[in-house]
């Protein structure tokens, strides 16, 4: 059993170097027209200076509401354990 | 000479993607403490690791040689060269959500943790197993 894992951290790690590696250069991000498009429009669409906070409130604004209900879920699941206090 | 050449280049490769093997790393430091560790709270940093090593290679993703951060009153470049000059402002809004949930799930993580212990007396994860002899 230890083997295997040794083994599958070795083949993964592997992989995970060689798409570093064969990835890109660092620094100069291949497909940009969704960002370029993005820094381009943000001050007019959404009236926002921060060009992120236009992207996680207004653009990807489903996107921030699912990260809320992950979080509401996670909250629940905290109380729900500790619901009627920490029995010693 | 040409050994040295060949061994200058690949130098040059993995200094120039420093960022992207400091993220992988991460990632297989925390999937060590995930696959040996018995300890449950082990695995969980184990977990939080991992998605530290996530936020640095979309952050890593996300950068241009030279760029600035992705604000129009703090830029101080002209507005004409914005587009190619900003990083990326996408990864960035991705890693703030991932920010977030790995945070949920650590919190939820931890307190199964301190159930666990209460209810059994052990945080072995390979004592854990059977459920019917607890």
């Amino acid at each position: 059993m230890k083997a295997a894992k040794i083994i599958f951290v070795i083949i993964f790690a592997y992989f995970l170097i060689a798409c570093a590696l064969l990835l890109r250069p660092f620094g100069s991000p291949t497909e940009t027209t969704m960002d370029e498009y993005f820094i381009k429009n943000a001050q007019i669409e959404t009236a926002s200076n921060n060009v992120v906070a236009s992207i996680v409130f207004d653009y990807r604004g489903l996107d921030t509401l699912g990260e809320a209900t992950v979080l509401f879920a996670a909250v629940s699941g905290v109380i729900l354990l500790f619901r009627g206090g920490v029995p010693k | 000479m040409l050994e040295n050449k060949k061994a200058l280049l690949f130098a040059l490769l993995i200094l120039q993607n420093a960022n992207f093997l400091v993220a992988i790393c991460l990632v297989l430091f925390g999937l060590y403490a995930l696959l040996f560790k018995k300890n449950l709270i082990k695995m969980a940093i184990g977990i939080a690791i991992i998605a530290s090593g996530i936020n640095l290679f979309l952050i890593s993703a996300g950068y241009r040689k030279g760029g600035v951060a992705p604000i129009f009153t703090e830029a101080t470049i002209k507005a004409s060269e914005a587009e190619t000059r900003m990083v990326l402002p996408t990864p960035q809004a991705l890693t703030l959500t991932n920010i977030v949930i790995s945070l949920a799930v650590t919190a939820l993580m931890l307190s199964l943790a301190i159930r666990i212990y209460q209810q059994t007396g052990t945080l072995d994860a390979t004592k854990l197993g059977r459920l019917d002899e607890l």
